[in-house]
């Protein structure tokens, strides 16, 4: 069982994303590496001009006095620039991170400095604005660098420059420099630093995770294990970059796939973006999937008679499969032929209507999703598999399996590595995808790496098939003033599957009874209160009408049949305000912070526990 | 604060398939002055249209005192003493300002009472005594829209709605008449909703105000807690920190708090 921790890990025979990156340009020379959408049209740029651009990025840094090891820090949504200046960075030796653009001017200083980043782009403006508001105060900061300089024409500072000015640099630099840049893409050894990503620090400052080469081309080497992606193929590139699972999914894994990238043109316009790509392979987290599934749910409340009885048929029919897919027994001719039927009349146009169609391989991570969510999916047709890691483990823990399926399960652990559940619950992680630990943090990285097992810090249980499942985040676990422990993420992952509900704070820690802080869904509360005739303005005055508060109490009382006596929850409160990413109580993947969210909303916790 | 003179709840209003007011509910309360703000086709004047007749809701109810009035036809709205501005003046170009004002008492049968409200509008506006035999196409933009309000007016109207009077005049002009609008309200009682792009004028002599975002209200407050909101100050005043750089083109994310 004991796995060798010096396997060499190569893709393609490359062991460094440089050296793999170099290959596959040379490779796919003008095949198509990934577009944008500018001006309402589709943009292709080829592996050949990615490489171009990622090549000048790199050396106009070094032209600016880059030198390997160096931190280059990113703060941009998602865009081409990211990957040529991630790319770029890499192949000359130094190391890249990426900044959430929804961070502040604070956070950002932080971020700086505890990286000691040399080299900084900004997307625009606004990110601009961020970086110079506290550079004064990060003195290593050598040139900040932006990639859209709209409305900065007639701005000019030392330390500025534009990304096109950049790559100039980078293309004298060549000139001057004849095979310099060959030479540098052969610094980085496999076991070096490749990239740094912070990880959102419920409790204490954030913390930059350590990823080598051979880390990220360990995850590469496993990149069809939802769905054998091939050239060509689409995909949509759209949750943050920052973050390990996108980047895993949308910059390292084409690398080996040569799947097309499509940059999403807004969060906003994710649901018509996706329409436009129909993507082969979609990963996306629990939210995202859940807001499909409520459009769906509403639209058919909408919908005619027959329409609805058509649906309601199909899914059926959908279901059925899903269950014998699930059993791991193959349907009978019956059931696929009326599964045919079904998804040509049916199902077909609903995963049209979600961009899905074409979807080959649908993943949920990253957050936990409700089993009936999953099977719901599966009723369209769609092959969606949850999986499970964290950034420390460099994206992807376990899979489910494509031909052994448990629901609620998060799969068994991805080959090469194993799975250990500690005799106190905890989930531990051994193998090459194991993070260098955190960076200038000895102690932390001491206490989450011990005897080469990661500690994930996730509660769960494993079967004897392997298969795991995961109950709660350890210091999320609320012990009630009784004495019982409950897993909250479970009851609130039942709640978020209401589409009423976006996401909700379960409450407990040493009190009496269970209490919930929900976020309603404000697209189809609204409708459900025009519907209903009852009249609101704003948000908090929607929030606060009789109707809405009995229909989330009845959503409640929905979860509360499904609990155990001592978890049912008996009071809640709704947050009267719209949140966003840009709230601290808020992740940038929308999820709510237990910590925050316990912290800010104290006064309307304790007020419910107080008149009990 | 008095009794509700206008519910609105939950109206829908259509072009076509476009929903243009997405479910909107308000009150108006009897002898305030309530003003509904929001950008070009946030769908203002689908509200007041709606109000008055001029166009009929999918869904929702207009009550006026206590009585529904919605998919009403606009000449009974205006009976029941609803009066419409409507955007851009509208006067009757070839007839003369006399003309346009007794347009404006046309369902009147209270000759003495007409007569009264003549000279009232005259002495809020002077100038339209010394043009009254003038043909109203033939006066300024300022002119012409304090004929359009004194026409209004002439109706002895219970409420008055206010589409944007501020259109195209100059700020003294603007000034003026918000200050009629004003002297309307308190000596006349006349109830006013107003919707407007000058938000500035508009929170400064409201009582209570309204944020419409594309066909939604997401800001209901009293005018001087409104003025006091970042998003208010920065999208509707034109007032922001100028950041690090002091020319900050970029605009935040509204919170709408």
């Amino acid at each position: 069982m004991a796995v060798s921790t010096v396997t060499s890990t190569t893709v393609f025979g490359q062991d460094t994303l440089p050296r793999l990156f170099r290959h596959v340009v040379r490779e796919r020379g003008d095949r198509v590496a990934m577009r944008e959408k500018t001006l309402g049209v589709w943009r292709a740029v080829s592996w050949r001009q990615y490489g171009e651009r990622a090549k000048h990025a790199g050396l106009g840094l070094v032209a600016l006095g880059l030198v390997p090891r160096d931190v280059v820090s990113i703060m941009a949504d998602n865009c081409p620039e990211w990957l040529y200046t991630d790319l770029g960075t890499l192949s000359v030796g130094a190391v890249t991170n990426g900044i959430y653009t929804t961070d502040s001017a604070k956070q950002v200083e932080y971020i700086v400095n505890d990286s000691g980043t040399r080299f900084f782009f900004a997307a625009d403006e606004e990110q601009l604005d961020k970086i110079l508001e506290v550079r004064a105060a990060c003195p290593q900061l050598v040139k900040i660098i932006v990639f859209d300089t709209e409305g900065l024409h007639a701005f000019k500072d030392e330390q500025v420059l534009s990304f096109e000015d950049l790559l100039e640099l980078g293309i004298r630099y060549e000139a001057e420099h004849p095979g310099a840049f060959d030479r540098m893409v052969e610094i980085a050894k496999p076991e070096d630093l490749a990239i740094l990503v912070y990880t959102s620090g419920t409790t204490g400052p954030p913390k930059g995770a350590m990823l080598s080469h051979r880390n990220i081309l360990f995850q590469i080497d496993y990149s069809d294990y939802v769905a054998a992606v091939r050239e060509g193929d689409q995909q949509l590139s759209f949750l943050p970059l920052c973050h390990i699972a996108e980047r895993t999914v949308s910059v390292f894994n084409p690398l080996r796939t040569g799947a097309t990238v499509n940059f999403a043109e807004s969060i906003d316009t994710v649901p018509e973006n996706i329409r436009e790509v129909a993507p082969a392979l979609f990963f996306a987290v629990p939210r995202i999937w859940e807001k499909f599934y409520s459009a769906v749910a509403l639209r058919m409340r909408d919908a005619t008679t027959p329409g609805r009885l058509a649906y309601r048929w199909a899914l059926a029919v959908g279901g059925r499969m899903a269950e014998h897919r699930v059993a791991g027994r193959r349907p009978g001719l019956g059931l696929r032929l009326l599964f045919r039927l079904a998804d040509f009349f049916v199902l077909d146009n609903v995963k049209r209507s979600m961009g899905l169609h074409r979807a080959r391989g649908a993943a949920t991570g990253a957050a936990p999703i409700a089993p009936d969510l999953i099977k719901w999916y599966m009723a369209l047709g769609i092959d969606m598999r949850e999986v499970y890691g964290q950034t420390e483990n460099c994206g992807l823990a376990t899979a489910v399996p494509p031909d052994r399926i448990k629901l609620g399960s998060v799969g068994v652990a991805r080959p090469g590595t194993e799975v250990r559940v500690s005799p106190d619950g905890e989930i531990l992680l051994k193998g090459p995808h194991v993070f260098m630990g955190y960076y200038n943090n000895p102690a932390k990285t001491a206490e989450t790496i011990v005897d080469g097992w990661l500690h994930t810090g996730d509660v769960g249980v494993m079967d004897a098939d392997g298969f795991v499942r995961i109950t709660d985040r350890m210091k999320d676990i609320i012990i009630t003033a009784g004495g019982k422990n409950v897993t909250p993420s479970e009851i609130e992952n039942q709640l978020k599957f209401s589409p009423y509900i976006s996401d909700a704070v379960v409450i407990g820690d040493k009190r009496k009874f269970l209490s919930v802080l929900v976020m309603i869904d404000h697209e189809t509360v609204a409708q459900f209160a025009q519907e209903k005739n009852v009249p609101f303005t704003n948000f908090a005055s929607l929030c606060r009408t009789e109707e809405v508060q009995r229909l989330i109490g009845g959503e409640i009382e929905r979860v509360n049949r499904q609990l155990a006596r001592v978890e049912t929850i008996k009071k809640f409160r709704l947050i009267e305000q719209i949140l966003t990413a840009e709230d601290e109580e808020l992740t940038p993947t929308m999820k709510l912070k237990r910590t925050f969210v316990n912290r800010k909303y104290k006064d309307v916790i304790d007020a419910m526990y107080a008149e009990a | 604060m008095a009794d509700t003179l206008l519910a609105v709840s939950n109206l829908e209003t259509y072009y076509g398939p476009i929903m243009a007011i997405r479910g909107v509910s308000f009150e108006v309360p009897e002898r305030a002055v309530v003003t509904i703000l929001g950008a070009n086709g946030a769908g203002k004047s689908t509200i007041l249209k709606t109000v008055s007749g001029v166009m009929d809701p999918q869904k929702g109810t207009v009550a006026f005192a206590g009585r529904e009035i919605q998919g009403m036809d606009p000449d009974k709205v205006a009976r029941l003493g609803i009066s419409h501005v409507p955007e851009g003046r509208e006067v009757f170009p070839f007839l003369s300002v006399r003309e346009n004002l007794m347009m404006g008492a046309f369902t009147r049968r209270d000759p003495v009472g007409v007569a009264e409200d003549l000279e009232l509008v005259y002495s809020y506006f002077p100038m339209l005594r010394a043009r009254s035999e003038q043909r109203a196409g033939s006066l300024s933009g300022g002119e012409q829209q304090m004929l359009a309000i004194s026409r209004a007016l002439m109706a002895r109207p219970r409420m008055m709605l206010l589409d944007e009077p501020s259109l195209g005049l100059s700020p003294r002009l603007v000034k003026e008449i918000f200050e009629i609008i004003t002297r309307i309200n308190r000596e006349r009682g006349v109830t006013v909703l107003l919707v407007e792009q000058n938000a500035n004028m508009a929170l400064n002599i409201a009582d209570y105000g309204y944020v419409l975002e594309v066909g939604r209200i997401v800001m209901a407050d009293t005018c001087a807690r409104l003025l006091e909101k970042e998003d208010i100050k920065e999208f509707y005043l034109g007032m922001k920190e100028s950041g690090v750089r002091g020319t900050r083109r970029w605009k935040r994310k509204k919170t709408w708090r």
